[in-house]
């Protein structure tokens, strides 16, 4: 149990798809990732799907499901000694650290579990994901201009990286 | 030169002299591959873009000597730009083939698809940054110990040219 009131985080189970799924119902929600409003459907599938790896964490509020983050693993030998990752806080249930607890299991998990070297994230500016980030030791390596584009306005992709080795 | 190579689209059935060309000593340093099954698995996914005319197949003299391939996105925000790859059968180098590929490649990626910057990962000590750089490529980033080989480090080299 963490030190938030009746929170909780287990492995994630196949069923928690529609929790993901209702959380990206508001379009802005896909503001942080690669795919579109229109183009969700099937990368919520295979985020969810690395749940079989018990790759992926979710997070509870008295039982329901409030949070997932999961790890991307790599599925070649030479680069399985790192991963990428994502993670999701039900819009309804930001501001109470459930970001910061479910990032902190999540990298706990990769380097116990996955004997992980490093975690690193994709984010897009501008992401709120930023600061936490940070917070949590991530350092950026890579900021590559106009790698996304919306309605026409390119917007820099930046690469972090958390590194266990110190 | 001129004589003897030309370019066509890829096709699926390309993939078996991508596994050839993979296997060749030592061009497995290059590449995040480490196995057969690996390695068909990357060919397979590598070719699969022949059917939005994505691949191109470089012949001397009518036989497959290197493949390039543009990894278009598959989402809207990213459609104008991508990632692409690029081989050379090690019995075909210093002909020029990789050149011409990587010059008809960038024009695929400008006329056909209308990108507006293609970019590429290359792990240190490949000699085929230079044939980026000198193709106007410029770096954009490193990832540091992206790959680990017999417990010896690589890192993973970005580059980009804007079309």
């Amino acid at each position: 149990m963490n030190s938030l009131e009746g929170f909780d985080i287990r492995y994630t189970l196949p069923e928690d798809l529609s929790y993901l799924q209702k959380w990206f119902e508001d379009p802005s929600a896909c503001n942080d990732y690669p795919f579109t409003n229109d183009e969700k459907s099937d990368a919520l599938k295979n985020w969810i799907g690395f749940g079989k790896y018990k790759a992926s964490l979710t997070g509870m509020i008295n039982d329901v499901p409030c949070a997932i983050g999961t790890l991307f693993l790599m599925p070649y030998r030479k680069v399985a000694h790192h991963c990428s990752f994502y993670l999701m806080v039900d819009p309804a249930m930001r501001g109470k650290g459930i970001g910061t607890s479910m990032l902190k299991n999540l990298l706990h998990l990769a380097k116990t579990r996955f004997r992980l070297e490093s975690v690193h994230v994709e984010i897009y500016e501008p992401s709120d994901l930023l600061p936490l980030l940070l917070k949590e030791g991530f350092v950026q390596f890579v900021r590559q201009e106009n790698f996304v584009k919306i309605d026409g306005i390119g917007h820099a992709r930046l690469l972090l990286e958390h590194s266990f080795n110190g | 030169m001129d004589e003897h190579l030309t370019i066509r689209f890829g096709k699926e059935s390309d993939q078996k002299y991508l596994i050839e060309w993979l296997l060749q000593p030592g061009v497995l340093d290059g590449f995040p591959l480490h196995d057969l099954r690996e390695i068909e698995d990357a060919a397979r996914i590598w070719v699969s873009y022949s059917s939005q005319h994505a691949v191109l197949t470089a012949l001397w003299d009518g036989v497959p000597c290197g493949i390039a391939n543009l990894y278009l996105q598959p989402y809207k925000k990213l459609a104008h730009q991508c990632l692409f790859a690029i081989i050379v059968d090690e019995k075909m180098r210093g002909k020029g083939i990789g050149t011409k590929l990587m010059k008809d490649l960038m024009a695929l990626a400008k006329e056909r698809f209308k990108l507006e910057f293609i970019h590429l990962e290359v792990y240190e000590g490949n000699p085929a940054i230079h044939l980026y750089e000198r193709l106007g490529f410029e770096k954009y980033g490193v990832h540091k110990h992206f790959m680990k080989d017999k417990d010896k480090y690589v890192d993973k080299i970005l580059m980009q040219k804007v079309l």
